[in-house]
């Protein structure tokens, strides 16, 4: 290289990380290990649900039906969907919540190192697209716009984070449950 | 020429060398669809000298073993420099955000001239970690080191596990205690570990060949194990996931007693058994033999009764005194000289089947006519002959 060369660098935003296929074969293990983590540190990170914040609670339908094993491959695409949903969710706007910010941070740690490891097997993989597929992330888009908006629309006060906190933690049970059978 | 990296939304490309220009364009990718974006304009940037900073702390590596982890650096200048160890969630340079006011001081390392931190307390098993390290030094100088990754699973090393050693008849039982110390609960959780065995055995100052073996419990046997012999078995770690490895654990060595040798056993069983059957069998057989000879004796007798006790018993066939009803019978001939009055000498022979009679022969008797006979008998006899 001479003092003035000019060297092209071509940069890709996505993943950084290099996992090896054995790495993905142990993805359902460690997921579940991290779903274990993740409800143990939402719980930690606040207190006890606020009596005064049940008159704000607002039924948000989960579309159960994503998560249905009819197919290993939709409902593991289905999961890592969820969890980066939950990783935004959980990134921004969060000082009214108050909550135990190392409790907060580990939560979403966790959640970012999972996510990031699925990004690299399904890329490995290949999937083609399926209609089913699509269907499956259009209908999950759709509940958490519905729960953005909620936050948004309440200002993100300690009430709605605390109802969507309540719900998020409904969500990883449902996902806890379904590791479970896989 | 073309290089390519895959980068962060706010990222710092390192070693580039001073005095080149460099050109860059981004590409936004979306993995799981398969989906790539178009190129950024081309930016170029001149990479001016640098002055060497002598302050900052240079060879930054974590050392970790059963979760302690520790970070080490080395220093360049001789003079009196503080360091202050920092780290960064790793998430959160995956948000579109400036993370720089987002770097936390490890606790316990903050104003350190040491050049080690042991920053265990700040990482969670299942997180992805940045570390650097800034050093002060006079003149309010500073300066920021490099970054270094910490994946806390990946980066930890495993350390060397347990080894204990029994015996139980000819089996030597390998008991594994699996690494941890501190940490051992988060190691269980989190690892599934199994273990390669290696032993080898030491008889009469001869080593054999070393034997290995790998399990996934931490139970282990090796059967069939040779007496009066030294047993010699290390113990290593493996995790697959990683493709780690753990130091060996010690050495642990067992004697195994000295064995009989199973043909002397045999022997001495077998000449038990005979034994107790000899003392057994030989006063029943004794018995039984006395017992049948009394019954022979009783109702078989060997010896016969006198001929005057009547009506006893069987037939006495063999019997010399008494008459037997029927007798083997031989040809034989009786001949009878007479002289008649002619002189000569008629010889009648008179064959007939003999009968025992009691007709005396006249060979015997004293009657003096007879002496007569029996001269001529006698001459009739050779005549014969």
């Amino acid at each position: 290289m001479n003092a003035f060369g000019l060297i092209q660098i071509g940069l890709m935003l996505s993943s950084t990380t290099i996992i090896s296929s054995l790495q993905c074969n142990h993805l359902p293990l460690q997921q579940r290990k991290v779903i274990e983590n993740s409800l143990r540190l939402l719980d930690k990170m606040g207190k006890k649900f606020p009596q005064q914040c049940l008159r704000e609670k607002m039924p948000f339908r989960f579309p159960t039906q994503v998560l249905q094993p009819r197919r290993k491959e939709t409902v593991g695409v289905a999961i890592e969907e969820i969890f980066q949903h939950i990783f935004y969710i959980f990134s921004k706007n969060l000082t009214l919540a108050a909550w135990d910010g190392t409790a907060l941070d580990q939560f979403q740690n966790g959640l970012y190192l999972q996510i990031e490891q699925l990004e690299a097997c399904v890329n490995r993989k290949h999937t083609q697209h399926h209609q089913s597929k699509e269907v499956s992330r259009l209908k999950l888009k759709k509940y958490f716009q519905k729960l953005d908006s909620f936050l948004r629309d309440k200002q993100h006060d300690l009430c709605s984070w605390e109802i969507s906190r309540a719900e998020m933690r409904r969500c990883l049970q449902l996902i806890d449950k379904v590791t479970s059978k896989l | 020429q073309l290089q390519s990296k895959t980068i962060f939304p706010v990222d710092t490309i390192e070693d580039l060398s001073p005095g080149s220009s460099y050109c860059f364009k981004v590409q936004a990718n979306l993995p799981r669809e398969a989906k790539q974006g178009m190129f950024s304009p081309t930016s170029c940037v001149t990479n001016t000298q640098k002055v060497e900073e002598p302050l900052c702390a240079t060879s930054l590596r974590v050392l970790a073993v059963n979760m302690e982890f520790q970070l080490l650096w080395e220093k360049q200048e001789d003079q009196e420099v503080n360091y202050n160890v920092q780290y960064l969630f790793g998430f959160l340079k995956r948000l579109n955000e400036d993370y720089s006011d987002k770097w936390l001081s490890v606790p316990g390392c903050e104003n350190i001239s040491s050049t080690w931190c042991n920053f265990s307390s700040i990482i969670s098993p299942q997180g992805v970690y940045y570390l650097r390290v800034q050093a002060r030094g006079g003149l309010n100088r500073s300066c920021l080191s490099r970054e270094v990754q910490v994946d806390a699973l990946k980066t930890n090393g495993i350390g060397p596990p347990g080894v204990k050693l029994e015996l139980s008849d000819t089996w030597l039982h390998i008991l594994i205690s699996p690494p941890g110390g501190a940490q051992d609960e988060v190691m269980r959780t989190y690892y599934d570990l199994s273990y390669r065995i290696v032993y080898w055995k030491n008889s009469s100052n001869k080593e054999e060949e070393v034997r290995q073996k790998e399990v996934k419990q931490t139970i282990a046997t090796v059967p069939d194990v040779s007496p009066s012999s030294l047993y010699c078995v290390k113990v290593q770690a493996l995790l697959e996931l990683y493709n780690k490895s753990s130091a060996y654990s010690q050495q642990e060595c067992i004697h195994t007693p000295a064995g009989t040798p199973l043909p002397l056993i045999i022997f001495g069983i077998f000449m038990g058994a005979l034994l107790v059957v000899l003392l057994v069998a030989t006063p029943l057989v004794l018995m039984l033999y006395q017992a049948y000879n009394k019954i022979k004796y009783a109702f078989f007798p060997s010896c016969q009764p006198p001929l005057n006790i009547e009506g006893f018993g069987a037939q006495l066939l063999s019997s010399p005194y008494l008459p037997a009803a029927e007798e083997p019978v031989e040809n034989c001939c009786v001949i009878e000289s007479m002289v008649t009055e002619e002189g000569k000498q008629i010889d009648f022979t008179d064959c007939k089947h003999c009968k025992h009679s009691s007709r005396d022969s006249g060979n015997y008797s004293n009657d003096d006519n007879t002496a007569g006979s029996k001269g001529s008998k006698e001459t009739l006899e050779k005549e014969n002959v």
